[in-house]
């Protein structure tokens, strides 16, 4: 077993390379929801069982699939109201199952990246080969559904296996969200050179963890991302920060809770030096701008 | 490194629509209108969880909402639950009918054995009866055989129809637990409504081999049992987002020409605790003072709702 990821270098929160956005902005601001579909009869994984109830679960699966049914369209709304587009971590397999949810995706302008073919089918165990095939199958649903190259990645559950994101490097994935390292863009090194960048995706507002885990009040989630924005907004001025506010369907898109996402939202786009920006958008400007001056910082030994 | 079993990465269900065959996927904002009697733009179903725990209830496959989590013979849970039954719903029972609400009771089938007189008084209330099981210690799940499974909703169903006859109408799986073909036995017992799939705001269809049960929404994220006792939020925050849901269905009412329901999955012995019973009468008079609210039982929505299909 791995003492660490290994994935990425030292890079203290001082003196980096400062990084800029385009129009001056201050904070790249993206907003990923969750599009997902749990398996009602789904198999075992030895490292973690699908489901916490026997099969089937149905006081899970039928919270899911309010998501689908219900919450999407009212999220899916509010974000089209306040002019933020959506970058879905998508269960590839929605494209099958509910086509008019990728169609309305797609009409908002929206980015579709994986998150694995089902969220009840973790990384956990996969051979090289496995982890390869679903990467593979993944681009080409996405393409086949929304005609878009399929860039960035977030396994399934974080279920990554060691190996995971030297395989997405090599399948020419431009940015991975597995990591929680950092609030901006990092290089990460992988066994064949070749290139993958994480961008900042969040445990700390992502609205499972709010929700779900920390028992959060609707107003309180509003207050906790305000803060969040706030602080990496102000940060932002000295070098330009990322901010990913993570949703899920069946969670903000809850009636009781639609109006705390409103309230987020509201707040974001109230402030000028803010890029309303796109996973994709993100990976590539870092790329092109700043990867390089990152890499020969880290080679300089962070001065 | 050999890697999962091929079939790890197999789908058999991966198709347009669900993975099982209960039901058709449906867009609710694309979904036909629905009108409530007088225009109401919120039917508000009061779904009120009269349960029985066990003091020897199994703790296997999983500790029911409520269930007894210290160890045997816990009084501590066992005592609070049936505070519920003896003082908590009377209290709610007084609330909304003042008020002009009735309650569907969602009940533990084995209380019309160990409390006629509550059975009487729910009647008495002109509340809707609905069956919620044995008692919360026989979980539907999986692991349960058909012939056992079969057998504990006969005896539910025989203890609460022998009190209410054909009022009883819906079934309410304990802590939203079912094996694969609950829904099937549920059916065939004769009821009419399901609660425990919390997937919607409005009801439909679902598909049993003994025809068709009307799926009622019964959320199990906004309910009492959720918010103030596994999450353990102040009472106003249980409120203050019950109040948050109904202004977004409120507007999607007015948006949509069609109605919405506003359900209170509430619980005896939490909501009928002296220090809340004052938060929930303070809740009714604030949904009922926004206007166009119709107060409902399950069988009424259903009925309402099934004659415009």
């Amino acid at each position: 077993m791995l003492k660490t990821p290994g994935h990425y270098a030292f890079m203290p929160w001082r003196r980096r390379p400062r990084i800029t956005w385009p129009g001056g902005a201050r904070i790249a601001f993206w907003v990923v929801p969750n599009i997902e579909h749990y398996e009602y009869d789904p198999p075992p994984n030895a490292r973690r069982m699908p489901w916490p109830r026997p099969l089937p679960d149905i006081a899970g699966y039928s919270w899911r699939d309010y998501g689908n049914r219900v919450g999407f369209w009212r999220m899916a709304e509010v974000m089209a109201r306040h002019g933020v587009r959506g970058s879905v971590s998508l269960n590839v397999a929605v494209c099958d199952h509910y086509p008019e949810i990728i169609e309305r995706c797609c009409e908002l302008g929206w980015e579709l990246f994986s998150h694995g073919t089902y969220n009840t089918r973790y990384f956990y165990g996969m051979s090289e080969d496995q982890q390869r095939a679903v990467i593979r199958e993944n681009r080409e649903a996405i393409l086949r559904a929304s005609g878009q190259s399929m860039d960035g990645w977030l396994t399934p559950a974080i279920s990554n296996d060691e190996t995971t994101q030297h395989i997405l490097a090599e399948e020419g994935i431009l940015y991975t969200l597995d990591l929680l390292h950092d609030d901006q863009p990092t290089p990460l090194v992988t066994r064949s050179g070749q290139r993958l960048v994480s961008i900042p995706y969040s445990l700390e507002v992502n609205d499972v963890p709010l929700f779900v885990m920390r028992n959060t009040p609707p107003a309180r989630y509003a207050a906790i991302c305000k803060a969040q924005f706030d602080t990496l907004y102000e940060e932002g001025a000295e070098s330009g920060t990322v901010m990913c506010l993570p949703i899920h369907p069946y969670l903000v898109g809850q009636p009781h809770r639609v109006a705390a996402l409103e309230e987020v939202l509201r707040h974001v786009t109230g402030h000028d030096k803010v890029w309303l920006a796109t996973g994709r958008e993100i990976a590539k400007h870092y790329i092109a701008h700043h990867l390089a001056a990152h890499e020969a910082w880290i080679a300089e030994g962070t001065p | 490194m050999s890697g999962l079993p091929d079939d790890y990465l197999a789908y058999p269900h991966r198709r347009r629509g669900m993975d099982h065959d209960r039901y058709p996927f449906r867009i609710l904002p694309r979904t036909a209108p629905v009108q409530w009697p007088g225009g109401a733009r919120i039917a508000l179903w009061v779904a009120v969880h009269v349960g029985h725990f066990p003091l020897d209830m199994p703790l296997k496959p999983f500790i029911a909402p409520g269930g007894m989590e210290r160890p045997y013979p816990s009084f501590w849970d066992y005592t609070q639950r049936d505070y519920g039954n003896r003082i908590g719903i009377y209290r709610l029972m007084r609330a909304m009918a003042a008020r002009g609400v009735p309650g569907t009771a969602l009940i533990s089938a084995a209380l019309a054995r160990e409390y006629p007189v509550l059975m009487d008084d729910i009647a008495a209330a002109g509340w809707e009866p609905a069956c919620a099981g044995l008692d919360m210690g026989h979980l539907h799940h999986g692991g349960v055989a058909e012939a056992e499974e079969r057998a504990w909703i006969a005896e539910a169903t025989a203890l609460l129809r022998g009190r209410f006859g054909g009022a009883l109408r819906g079934w309410h799986s304990p802590a939203h637990s079912e094996s694969h073909r609950t829904p099937d036995l549920v059916a065939e017992a004769g009821y009419a409504w399901t609660a425990a799939w919390a997937n919607d705001d409005m009801p439909y269809a679902f598909a049993t081999r003994a025809g068709t049960l009307a799926a009622m929404p019964l959320s199990q994220d906004l309910a009492d049992q959720r918010m103030l006792f596994q999450q353990t939020m102040a009472t106003e925050d249980f409120t203050d987002a019950i109040l948050a849901a109904h202004a977004v269905l409120d507007a999607e009412a007015r948006a949509t020409g069609g109605g919405r329901i506003l359900t209170l999955s509430v619980t005896p012995w939490l909501m009928g605790q002296p220090h809340r019973i004052r938060a929930f009468e303070r809740l009714l008079d604030a949904i009922l003072a926004r206007g166009g609210v119709w107060p409902a039982t399950a069988s009424g929505i259903m009925e309402a709702w099934q004659a415009q299909r």
